[in-house]
């Protein structure tokens, strides 16, 4: 088998599997966790429980990644608003704004959306890749990251850096011959969005029951978020 | 095994898609450490919330999750042991006091808080709560107060108080509007707490009482984490109430006893809507802002700094937060400063969520008082006030152990003490 047998296989069959179980994947982690049931608050509300959960999102969303140092606790581990500020901010540009990606996106979906220019994007996923770097290092070193930490977190870091750092090497015909280092950055795909469904990395779509209910339990309190 | 199956049973009575989503939204990052007092204090990685919260992940990983179970059916995952409860019972009573400021830094805004609840409730049912809280818990069941405020101790200790202030507490009035129910940390040990609030009802021509039967506003079934038990002490404050005919039910100055009847109670005893149920700082404010009773204003001012204590049970999780800064600009515009952080960022005292009862915990409690020593230096203040009888307690406790010269003081009380006739 040949380099060019391995892509097509990569980045076809083995690709949509993958997409599939991602999805189905995920799909059953969503139907699994709603279905245990969600009882009613009889509670009555001192303010408004819509008004917290806009403020959550907001918060959560504008605040948190851009404006850090608003939180006492920024002063005491900024290793981790850094490195995941970076990490986050580069992977979202890089899947939904760098063009490459958008083209893959436009194959599945059927339209596209515009991009940022190469150079750009090019940046924020070297930050994303040093921000990893700073998450594992601080993963290490920290007492209380090493206390809750075992495999699942470290192959999670691992099934999430492999294909920051192949695409990366690829855009910038580093290492092996392109079509080695792009079956490499297909198959590390693959094996991340089969590994979604089945690890933390899925915190991404129960964010928003956790943020909704954190907006909704200070709104009904009347407390800022 | 048995304790451990019963832990397990209320883990899952507990993971609803309420807990399950949020225990599936934390991304381990360890940022909650930062927030907890006692992590802080001592450093130990083992009070970091997300490790507190490790039993409930596990017991809801392995018994709904599928992969999960394999791994627990690999020998993967480990299962829970007796031991772990007992580790992680000594964990949760003695270096929580559920205070909720994890919930205000975790990045995925999870509320650590309700999840700290429910790991007490696995331990309750597993019977792994320690000899001093239970000791209490038993007591309020048996003479309806963990203070031994029986009832004669009730009587005497009305009646005394009612002399010595020189007040009129209206005793069981059948059709009065406001039922005062009073914690017995007020009644035991911050008497002139109970001749403030009176003082100050009086002034205002509210048509209060305070019920025989609803005496005791205090919850150790919520900090066990029972909800039987907790159901028990607050169906007793609400047969009270209906008995009574009031229109609402004022909790005083206790946080943990306002977090239950006001943010709880409804969802286990429908009856308690029949109420409006609110604590004494947000009547205080109504009083203040309406002009039903007048203060003198700036009476505490000329006399050192004055600061204010945020409870978490009363200002972040209650929302009391902006009430008592108004009246304490009446009482001491001058002298009043605030704390870093304050409000809903503030530090707990470390004595709340029955720390303060479990003498195992004093030197973690001390520990963590440390940095409410630092916060009250930073702005030079000699007099500390608060809304909540159980901060007050772990204040004065702590004053005595640290030999510091400050004054603490309840805010109905200095309101009490300014009040214009």
């Amino acid at each position: 088998m040949n380099w060019t047998a391995i892509l097509e296989f990569a980045r076809g069959p083995f690709f949509y599997a993958a997409l599939l179980i991602f999805v189905a994947g995920m799909i059953y982690r969503l139907v699994t966790v709603i279905g245990l049931g969600w009882s009613k608050d009889r509670v009555p509300a001192k303010g408004s429980k819509a008004g917290g959960v806009v403020m959550s999102f907001l918060k959560g969303i504008l605040v948190w990644p851009f404006i850090p140092w608003v939180k006492n606790t920024f002063k005491r581990n900024p290793l981790i608003y850094i490195g995941g500020g970076l990490f986050h901010l580069g992977l979202f540009v890089v899947v939904f704004l760098g063009t490459a990606h958008m083209l893959v996106f436009k194959s599945l979906l059927g339209f596209g959306w515009g991009t940022l220019p190469l150079p750009i994007v090019d940046w924020l996923a070297a930050a994303g890749i040093v921000g990893m770097l700073i998450l594992l290092i601080n993963r290490i070193i920290h007492p209380v990251l090493r206390l809750i930490s075992g495999p699942a977190e470290y192959l999670a870091w691992l099934f999430v850096f492999l294909p920051m750092i192949t695409g990366y090497a690829l855009t910038h015909h580093l290492g092996p011959r392109y079509e080695v280092m792009y079956s490499l950055h297909m198959i590390s795909v693959n094996v991340l969005l089969i590994w979604i469904p089945l690890s933390r990395i899925s915190h991404f779509i129960f964010y928003f029951f956790s943020r909704a209910i954190h907006g909704q339990e200070f709104g009904k309190r009347g407390v800022r978020v | 095994m048995t304790a451990t199956k019963q832990a397990l049973n209320a883990f899952v009575h507990e993971t609803g898609g309420w807990v399950a989503s949020q225990l599936e939204a934390c991304t381990r990052c360890g940022m909650c450490a930062e927030a907890c007092h006692f992590y802080q204090a001592t450093g130990n990685p083992e009070y970091a919330p997300v490790w507190k919260v490790e039993l409930l992940r596990r017991a809801y990983e392995q018994r709904f999750t599928i992969f999960g179970a394999i791994k627990t059916a690999l020998g993967i995952d480990k299962r829970i042991t007796d031991e772990d409860l007992q580790h992680w019972s000594d964990l949760n009573y003695y270096a929580c006091t559920v205070c909720n400021k994890c919930s205000m830094v975790c990045p995925m805004g999870i509320d650590l808080g309700s999840l700290l609840h429910g790991m007490r409730a696995g331990l309750a049912a597993a019977g792994m709560v320690p000899a001093d809280l239970m000791t209490a818990v038993n007591k309020q069941i048996e003479e309806g107060s963990p203070l031994g405020m029986t009832d004669s101790v009730w009587d005497q200790r009305l009646e005394w108080v009612a002399d010595e202030w020189e007040v009129e507490i209206p005793r069981d009035v059948q059709g009065a509007d406001t039922l005062v129910v009073f914690s017995s940390i007020e009644v035991m040990k911050f008497p002139t707490n109970i001749a403030a609030i009176a003082k100050i009802l009086n002034a205002a021509g509210e048509k209060w009482t305070v019920s025989s039967k609803a005496r005791e506003v205090v919850n150790f079934g919520f900090y066990q984490g029972s909800e039987e038990n907790t159901k028990l002490f607050l169906s007793r404050v609400l047969e009270g109430a209906k008995e009574l005919g009031v229109k609402r039910i004022v909790v005083t100055e206790c946080g943990h006893a306002y977090d239950a009847l006001r943010w709880h109670a409804a969802n286990w005893l429908p009856e308690a809507n029949d109420f409006e149920i609110i604590h004494i700082t947000g009547v205080l404010g109504e009083l203040v802002g309406s002009g039903r009773i007048r203060l003198k204003p700036g009476a505490f001012d000329g006399d050192g700094t004055i600061t204010f204590h945020d409870a978490c049970k009363i200002q972040r999780k209650g929302g009391h937060i902006q009430e008592p800064r108004d009246i304490l600009k009446v009482l001491a515009p001058e002298s009043f400063k605030e704390m870093t952080p304050n409000r809903e960022q503030s530090v707990c005292c470390g004595g709340g969520g029955g720390v303060i009862a479990v003498k195992a915990a004093d030197p973690v409690r001390y520990a963590a008082f440390e940095l409410k020593i630092d916060q009250v230096n930073k702005v030079g203040a000699k007099t500390v006030v608060m809304t909540c009888s159980n901060c007050r307690l772990q204040f004065t406790d702590s004053v005595d152990h640290f030999k510091l010269d400050w004054k603490v003081i309840g805010l109905a009380q200095m309101v009490a003490d300014a009040l214009v006739e």
